[in-house]
């Protein structure tokens, strides 16, 4: 959600756009599939699409600083096989775990907050660095898919509670939450002021290094818990990194509204993004779209989920475009 | 007058700082392979040294066209799919024949540079951030190449190609040639031609740009198409290498073309970097995979050393920028400085 | 009653004591077949799966079911995903290449428990109720290094290519290598690279290594084998070497060269042969169908075995009178020879693997009874346990080891 800044109008936020895309898509594949609207359904999608989410949560508030973060597929390698191989040997291991992979995933985050922050390093490239690291250390720990998650995180996190909420979905509520409540703390009205003019913010009195520090390390600690959440769905760990999961995190936070180049956008939209991105799967199965028209579908609906959300800038019509710092060649209102 | 010289300075090439961020890096790889030497006394042969600078023609090539759209302060990822159809394209058309390249090469290049040209209208003027149209367009070629050859692995690629990739010239393998000509010819239509002066003005500041009425949405249409048609010859010379094609033979690429172009001394924002550098970017990586592949550990160690050294190498050229603000501050005039120096280490 | 009612009931006691072959959807009594890809784009995957859409598409089973194909690319959670929306959309059998031995058990284990059939290829799960067709328990990594030591004498240097790292069948084929290496002083491994079963990265890898060590005498590959030797043949044309992999028709084409056995090369073709996805579906299908009953949910897939001296070129379109290898200029280099399977899949040809398009005249062929699989605990069963000689070769006689 955009932050309104002195009182002036505040545009339609960009989430809201996604919400209404998702909507869309569910309402198709709904149309052609009515068992997505059973609990198992609804659970089934929300378990599908929490470590997307998660992962794209963590992503946002690298990219809301104007920084890029390509390790969290890396983070959730390590944590994954982790959790598959700790969890079952620690009396009380779901929740010890849970701590390990935070601190794990926070110390990877801290580190390149450090790099980008303090050494001033590209984050682009420097992540690159920390994500290939990251997948070697993985592959020592566990050298081919296997072990074995705690029965406790394997079946109670994919399952509902109350008999009528899906785990996954409460986790979610919990994460839109936090993030509403983080948004209004000075560090996250200053992750928003550091990408959006960083000079600026400086000049202002914020601590841009450690604002950027403290984004990457939260930012790694949510890939940690996204690793968890994915032993939880696998029920086992695995060192591979899969390329085009990376994508899909980057791909979520776009499409949720968050532009690349920081300043605007939150974690609500990139949620969302996560589930456009799930749904969409689901919707082409449902409809029929079989073989390779799959990679061709997925291809055009990012494009127009994009320009769709470009609506909300369109649409913004009082809003002055000042052309403050720029990046991917994309104007970004101020 | 300060100034003056402090602007002349700059625009000698000897004091340029992106020269020396690349022959640092280029430095670096020499500094590895000497260690490897040591180490491994059978390493770094002239067979060796050649085997390694062919190899890396195809890195050299396609991250000519991605440092291209990064110095636009975007990106390319649709670079390994492209690379995978052009030589899909140019074995299934050439079928093994020679004649048949007279068009088939020209067919390949100009659909590969459409595939770029595409990515580039949906940057300029449909206004999507360059990550989601390269990647789905990317995504989108995937399957319709997917579609129309199943997958499967094509004819023989034309001999032509293969011979291409082979042979000699006075006792130097013919990739080197080119690679050499490759570096001179792209490094003066990047940095020499009033285009290419253009699209780092683009990359510095976008506003400016706008302000002095340089044609950005055309620029950037050509830079995308570049990168196209780069990957398309990357393609092409892979598939001669290899004399076959599949549709996962670009995959491996795209990463390194990112890690070169940023090695090298670009900036991802745009408006810096040099050729030079990505080309150094390109061999420095190609000699860090041979090293690590001789020093022959697990796959776990391997990537972590890869990734230290690709940490380490990023460190360094930031602490050589430091020692340049630090030699040019002694020098009259400091404050034409601020502009050079990258926005990363300013706040 | 009313007559409506007496209707509704009629209708109910039939569904209730027909025999299978329900009405399904409008499709009167066809079975919804799904083939879920994961990897794609590469040429085994490719002539894997042609093998199954044409098999899908011959008489009889095209009139029987409703064969569909979907790729779920390579993240394992959208696998899953698509497994869920093929349970909701009834599919009746599912026959897949898994993403990991193990991530996929629950989703598998929910699929069998609705009665649907799950057969993997190739990659296998450990899920107890689906079935694993596959020659990964055949031991390629011992037979493969014990032919090679036994044809370098016992001792020579020797390039070892990996497979993806990370992987079920990297670890299993590299562990049975490393052993049988590892018993022979005299044998060295001067270089090794992840090849990632990859023919361009292999090339590269290998000729930087050879310029490195001029006096390699084997490379040991699981795939990527064309590439490796296509870097010999470039660089050191004269001496060539002992190498164990692939069956590429462009490799075994070289490996019956005269004047490259001249130069020193020998060669085994062997390796995963992409005919073990059809042999899986119509295996699938026999158990679908009732024809047959598995008492072992783990198949073995004959490991493919072709010596120099075995190999036999043909004349036409099929693999008939023995012969094995197409003519240079027929198939690309890389197409792979093991994409056609004489002895289980008469019913394609060499158009069917690299189109999908069923064979004219073709019928389905029963098969001959299985053999089952040896237990690998983690790749292909939970809780069990390994034969005791998991790592020594059972295709090769081991030659002594030199004192």
């Amino acid at each position: 959600m955009s932050q309104s800044t002195r009182g002036q109008r505040r545009p339609i936020p960009s989430s809201a756009f996604a919400a209404l895309l998702y909507g869309i898509m569910f309402a198709i594949y709904l149309l052609y599939s009515p068992s997505a609207i059973t609990l198992a359904g609804i659970t089934d999608l929300l378990n599908n699409t929490i470590v997307l989410a998660i992962a794209a949560a963590g992503l946002t508030l690298v990219i809301l600083t104007a920084e890029l973060d390509l390790s969290s597929v890396g983070v959730i390698a390590v944590t994954n096989v982790i959790v598959a191989t700790v969890s079952t040997k620690v009396p009380g291991g779901a929740f010890i775990t849970l701590i390990l992979v935070c601190l794990i995933g926070l110390l990877v985050g801290l580190i390149n907050g450090w790099l980008v922050a303090f050494l001033g390093l590209q984050s682009l490239a420097a992540t690159l660095g920390t994500m290939i690291a990251c997948q070697g250390v993985a592959l020592l720990i566990l050298e081919a898919p296997g072990g074995e998650v705690a029965a406790f995180i394997m079946n109670r996190l994919t399952d509902t509670v109350f008999g009528f909420m899906p785990v996954a979905g409460l986790i979610l509520l919990l994460a839109v939450a936090g993030w509403l409540l983080f948004r209004r703390t000075r560090l996250g009205i200053a992750i928003y002021a550091v990408g959006t003019d960083a000079l600026a913010a400086r000049l202002s009195g914020l601590n841009v290094k450690a604002t950027k520090w403290l984004a990457f390390g939260l930012a790694g600690m949510a890939y940690g818990l996204a690793g968890y959440m994915l032993g939880a769905q696998t029920g086992t760990g695995d060192p591979r990194i899969s390329n085009s999961f990376l994508l899909y995190v980057f791909a979520a936070v776009a499409i949720g509204g968050t532009p690349l180049g920081g300043g605007r956008g939150g974690v609500i939209g990139s949620v969302v993004g996560a589930g456009i991105l799930t749904v969409m799967q689901k919707l082409l199965f449902a409809v029929g779209v079989a073989e390779f028209y799959t990679n061709i579908f997925n291809g055009v609906i990012m494009i127009v989920a994009i320009l769709f959300g470009n609506l909300s800038a369109i649409l913004s019509l009082r809003q002055k475009a000042i052309m403050s710092q720029h990046r991917d060649g994309q104007l970004v209102p101020n | 007058m300060n100034d003056i010289l402090t602007r002349s300075l700059l625009s000698s090439r000897t004091f340029k700082p992106e020269t020396l961020t690349a022959l640092l890096v280029l430095l670096g790889a020499v500094l590895m392979m000497l260690a490897m030497k040591v180490l491994n006394p059978g390493f770094g042969s002239v067979q060796q040294i050649a085997a390694i600078l062919t190899t890396s023609i195809f890195l050299v090539v396609a991250a000519y066209g991605q440092g291209l759209v990064i110095l636009l302060g975007g990106i390319d990822l649709s670079i390994g799919v492209v690379m995978s159809i052009a030589g899909m394209m140019i074995a299934g058309l050439t079928n093994g024949s020679n004649e048949a390249l007279t068009w088939a090469l020209p067919v390949t290049l100009i659909s590969c540079t459409a595939i770029g040209l595409l990515n580039g209208l949906g940057v300029a003027f449909l206004k999507i951030p360059p990550f989601i149209m390269t990647l789905a367009n990317g995504t989108a070629f995937f399957g319709v190449a997917l579609g129309i050859t199943a997958g499967s692995s094509q004819r023989t690629v034309a001999p032509a190609l293969q011979v291409l990739m082979s042979a000699q010239i006075g006792g130097i393998p013919v990739p080197i040639v080119l690679i050499g000509w490759f570096l001179v010819a792209g490094s003066v239509l990047q940095s020499r031609t009033t285009e290419g002066r253009k699209i780092y003005a683009i990359g510095s500041s976008l506003a400016a740009a706008r302000v002095a009425g340089l044609p950005i949405e055309a620029l950037t249409i050509a830079a995308y198409g570049v990168s196209g048609l780069c990957a398309a010859i990357a393609g092409l010379l892979l598939a001669g290498y290899s004399s076959s094609a599949t549709l996962d033979m670009g995959d491996p690429f795209l990463m390194p073309t990112i890690a070169a172009v940023v090695i090298g001394g670009a900036c991802v924002t745009g408006g810096r970097g040099l050729y030079f550098g990505t080309f150094a970017g390109a061999i420095f990586l190609s000699a860090l995979s041979t090293i690590i592949t001789v020093l022959s550990l697990s796959q776990g160690w391997r990537n972590i050393i890869q990734g230290g050294i690709i940490i380490i190498a990023l460190i360094l050229q930031t602490k050589q920028w430091y020692l340049l603000s630090i030699v040019n501050r002694q020098l009259p005039g400091k404050q034409s400085l601020d502009g050079v120096l990258p926005q990363n280490s300013e706040v | 009653m009313t007559t409506f009612q007496w209707l509704v009931t009629v209708a109910a006691v039939c569904t209730l004591i027909a025999p299978e072959g329900r009405l399904y959807a409008q499709n009167e009594q066809k079975y919804k077949v799904f083939l879920d890809m994961s990897y794609s784009g590469n040429t085994w995957q490719a002539a894997a799966a042609n093998g199954i859409k044409a098999l899908a598409a011959t008489p009889p089973y095209d009139k029987m079911i409703e064969f569909k194909t979907i790729i779920s690319g390579t993240d394992v959670q959208r696998q899953i995903s698509d497994i869920q929306s093929m349970i909701a959309a009834g599919a009746k059998a599912i026959i897949l290449y898994p993403l990991s031995p193990t991530a996929l058990n629950r989703v598998i284990h929910q699929a069998c428990s609705k009665g649907i059939v799950v057969f993997t290829y190739d990659s296998t799960v450990t899920e107890p109720l689906a079935y694993n067709v596959s020659n990964i328990t055949a031991r390629y990594g011992a037979n493969t290094a014990q032919w090679m030591v036994n044809k370098l004498g016992g001792k020579g240097e020797i390039i070892f290519n990996h497979g993806v790292a990370g992987t079920a069948v990297t670890k299993t084929y590299d562990e049975q290598a490393y052993a049988i290496f590892k018993k022979y002083p005299g044998i060295k491994i001067v270089g090794d690279f992840y090849g990632n079963w990859n023919d361009a990265t292999s090339q590269e890898e290998v000729s930087k290594i050879l310029a490195a060590h001029p006096n390699v005498d084997g490379i040991w590959t699981v795939d990527g084998t064309y590439g490796s030797l296509q870097a010999v043949v470039q660089n050191r044309p004269n001496r060539l070497v002992v190498i164990a992999g692939q069956s590429n028709n462009g490799y075994r084409l070289m490996m019956a060269d005269p004047a490259l056995q001249a130069k020193g090369l020998q060669g085994i073709s062997s390796s995963a042969g992409p005919a073990v996805g059809g042999y899986a579906f119509k295996v699938m299908m026999e158990v679908l169908l009732s024809k047959k009953k598995l008492t072992n949910h783990n198949v073995e897939y004959p490991l493919p075995w072709v010596e120099a001296k075995d190999i036999k070129m043909c004349s036409g379109d099929r693999f008939e009178g023995g012969c094995n290898v197409f003519p240079e200029g027929k198939v690309p280099p890389l197409f792979l020879d093991t994409a056609l399977d004489p002895k289980f899949l008469p019913e394609l040809s060499l158009d069917a693997v690299q189109t999908g398009n069923p064979a004219a005249g073709a019928m389905i062929q029963p098969l001959p009874d299985p053999k089952y699989a040896d237990n690998l605990p983690g790749i292909n069963c939970q809780e069990c346990k390994a034969p005791a000689d998991a790592l020594e070769p059972n295709l090769v006689s081991p030659i002594p080891v030199a004192k």
